[in-house]
């Protein structure tokens, strides 16, 4: 079995734009875009996590590119390859060789997370995809368009992707049980979409984990719900009103430092535990993290930018 | 004389300006009868000289070379050059280097520039110029002529390399503060840096005049905090000369290990995330003129009586080495699968390892991987209870 065969997520990840669930007017538009595909603009999604962009992306370039769709996509990761100089070499070295297959009409490179490169490495971009425009495509992916600098929004066609209805997880959760020959009650199922808040990536892996203890019950995803580092997240919050500092710093650092969460994912997902905390200094606390998330990207040092914010964070306590 | 001893034997083990390395050497692997001639702009120190030297060694040319050192007024640049223009198969394959070419001027030198760039018009061998400048009106019109490739001062991080390179090798040491000051005196020239270095190694250290020698750090921090005064604790602070990411860092691990009250540490760490704004400004920017604001912003910790002092980690010891043997092996794990189910790194990490660590936990998954990441696998596990 191939590495990706394992997750779920992977295995049920649809090979054709007609597969995907939900998204229907995205779709619609964009396959009316490939009826002439010469003339297709550059793509930019966004939305929220875990509800087709990046499966989108992959689909097209199946779809247009047939059989050459592995030499000829280039799959960037701004959030691991931070550098622009990393990206612009890939880049250059990919377009370089370009115009050799007239069987395809581009080629086409995928960045995905683009909202994780800095204002300066987009700007740089934006050259890139000028330079690179005859002969490929981009399609940038990003959960936080306001992220993405006007230029590079303006060059490309925008797509904003929405979270999955209750419904449609449900019965693609109920299709890929029969696929694993589970057995699933509809108060599992049910229980499955609170927790994941239609992202259908969330839903499958709880699925899966579910499956793992035994039927998809609504004990049984309890008890695998909550794996995610995300929790982990929201226990530093806490921690820090508590004014347990060095607490707090400990369990950030171990999962930067250890479990590989990018600074941004913590500012995020710290930044969406707050609003779990109903504590009366709501906008006070969302504020100070906006401040921090700046100050990381003017500073050198994440670390010690963290930690300021988790020592400002006492304040807030009770 | 050191700078001569380090000067690099061949064009790969130059340091810094790499882009316009590589076309230099383009240039010259492409140059053919008519090329335009190539300029070399640069601050002293960076290697124009070398360059051009390399690049006749490495393509096999016999170089003729004309610096400020020659006479060069119009008869002279004709006498010398007008030979192996004409009739090249005389000298096997001549190139010609004009070196300092910014130094052609004054009465000795008249009619020089017409001369040559009556020369640089029609290009018959390699002719390389170098220059500090460009922005006289002689050199103006000789750009006119030239394909001109700029070089630029070496950033401090680079100079550092270069310099410990050459410590190591003449097996010498520098004490921290030193070091920092010759990279940052250096501004970048090469040269400059090597020749201060070999004095200072050599026995010859400038006085500071400052009352407070360079200090190490664990006795600069512990100066700092215990001062009787602000003014005291400033001038701690600046014989603390060690390289400005180094001198945060410390006051950061002294500062997050101490027991002080909340909101003094909320305190002293509002400075310090000023100070790594202010070094982030000049990472980027490469302003160092800059980084003589941060001592002012670091004097902010500053509190008579402070319990704080020195601690080199910033972590225990048990999270230091998860971090630095479990963290490796989970980023390993996370390059190769996050890479086969198109995430990040990140993601994985959050998202999609604590799923596969549970279902391999309740056998229900199989990872068929190397044997190395067995263990880190097992750990996990066991963490997730
Ligand atoms: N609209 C969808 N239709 C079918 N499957 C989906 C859809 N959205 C998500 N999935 C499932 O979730 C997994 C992750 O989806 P995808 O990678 O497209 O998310 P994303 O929108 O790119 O999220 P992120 O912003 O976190 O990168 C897919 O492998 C697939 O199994
Ligand atoms: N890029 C470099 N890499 C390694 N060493 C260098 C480099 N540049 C300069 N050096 C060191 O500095 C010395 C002088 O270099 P070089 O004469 O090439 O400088 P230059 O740029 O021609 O300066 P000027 O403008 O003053 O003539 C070399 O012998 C070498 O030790
Ligand atoms: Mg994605
Ligand atoms: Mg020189």
């Amino acid at each position: 079995m191939s590495v990706s065969d394992l997750m779920w997520v992977e295995k049920y990840r649809p090979h054709k734009i007609a597969e995907l669930v939900d998204q229907k007017e995205i779709v619609g538009s964009i396959q009316s875009l490939l009826k002439n595909q010469s003339e297709m603009p550059h793509l930019l999604f966004s939305g929220s996590a875990g509800v087709g962009k990046t499966t989108l992306a992959l689909c097209l370039s199946h779809e247009i590119l047939g059989e050459h769709w592995k030499d000829s996509t280039l799959e960037l990761n701004a959030s691991d390859e931070r550098g622009i100089n990393m990206v612009r070499d890939r880049v250059k070295t990919f377009s370089r060789y370009a115009g050799l297959d007239s069987k395809i009409p581009f080629k086409i490179i995928i960045l995905d997370e683009a909202d994780e490169m800095t204002a300066d490495a987009q700007t740089a971009l934006r050259r890139i995809i000028e330079d690179t425009a005859k002969i490929c495509r981009f399609i940038l992916i990003a959960n936080n368009i306001s992220k993405i600098i006007d230029p590079i929004q303006s060059r490309c066609a925008v797509f904003k992707f929405s979270t999955i209805p209750e419904k449609d997880v449900v019965f693609h959760l109920k299709e890929i049980s029969k696929k694993e020959k589970l057995k699933s009650d509809e108060n599992g199922l049910a229980a499955i979409y609170e927790y994941s808040e239609g992202d259908l990536r969330h839903a499958i892996n709880l699925l899966q984990a579910t499956a793992s203890l035994g039927d998809i019950t609504e004990a049984n995803v309890k008890t695998s719900a909550g794996l995610t580092k995300v929790k982990d997240v929201d226990i530093v919050l806490k921690l820090a009103l508590d004014g347990k500092i060095s607490d707090a710093r400990n369990k950030m650092i171990e999962l930067i430092k250890v479990y590989g969460m990018s600074e941004s994912d913590f500012l995020k997902y710290i930044n969406a535990a707050v609003y779990k905390t109903k504590n009366k200094n709501l906008s006070d606390i969302v504020q100070t993290i906006a401040k921090y998330d700046f100050r990381i990207l003017s500073g050198a040092n994440p670390e010690i930018q963290l930690s300021a914010l988790l020592a400002e964070l006492t304040k807030f306590g009770k | 004389m050191w700078s001569e001893k380090y000067r690099p034997q061949s064009i790969i083990d130059m340091m810094g300006n790499e882009d316009a390395r590589a076309s230099f050497v383009e240039w010259f692997g492409k140059w053919k009868k008519g090329t335009k001639p190539l300029l070399l702009v640069g601050p002293p120190g960076i290697g124009k000289t070398t360059l051009a030297n390399l690049a006749a060694k490495q393509f096999g040319y016999d170089m003729i070379s004309l610096n400020a050192s020659d006479v060069r007024n119009k008869n002279r640049i004709e006498e010398i050059l007008s030979p192996i223009l004409g009739n090249a198969s005389i000298l096997g394959s001549p190139m010609i280097f004009v070196d300092e070419v910014d130094g052609i001027y004054g009465r000795s030198d008249y009619g020089g520039a017409e001369a040559l760039i009556k020369i640089l018009k029609e290009p018959t061998v390699p002719i390389i110029l170098a220059a500090n400048s460009d922005l006289s009106t002689k050199m103006k019109s000789i750009k006119k002529v030239v394909k001109t490739i700029h070089l630029r001062p070496l950033p401090p991080r680079l100079v550092q390399l270069f310099l410990k390179k050459i410590l190591k090798k003449e097996n010498a040491k520098l004490s921290p503060g030193s070091l920092i000051k010759i990279i940052s005196e250096s501004r970048g020239d090469l040269r400059s840096m090597i020749n201060s270095a070999q004095a200072i190694v050599t026995g010859f250290e400038p006085a500071t005049g400052k009352s407070f020698e360079s200090l190490d750090v664990e006795s600069g921090v512990n100066a700092f905090f215990k001062a009787n005064s602000i003014d005291e604790a400033r001038s701690v602070l600046y014989s603390l000369r060690i390289d400005p990411r180094e001198k945060i860092n410390a006051f950061y691990s002294s500062v997050i290990t101490s027991s002080i009250s909340k909101s003094e540490l909320d305190k002293m760490l509002q400075v310090l995330s000023q100070a790594d704004m202010l070094f982030g400004k000049i990472m980027r920017t490469q302003q160092w003129r800059l980084l003589r604001y941060l001592d002012e912003i670091l004097i902010g910790l500053y509190q008579k009586d402070s319990s704080v002092r020195y601690s080199q980690y910033n972590l225990s010891w048990p999270l230091l080495n998860r971090l630095r043997w479990d963290g490796k092996s989970i980023k390993e794990l996370a390059t190769i699968l996050a890479k086969n189910m198109h995430i990040s790194r990140s993601t994985f990490g959050t998202l999609y390892f604590p799923y596969m660590l549970f279902c391999i936990k309740n056998k229900k998954m199989n990872l068929d991987l190397e044997e190395n990441f067995s263990d880190i696998i097992e750990k996990e596990i066991e963490k997730l209870a």
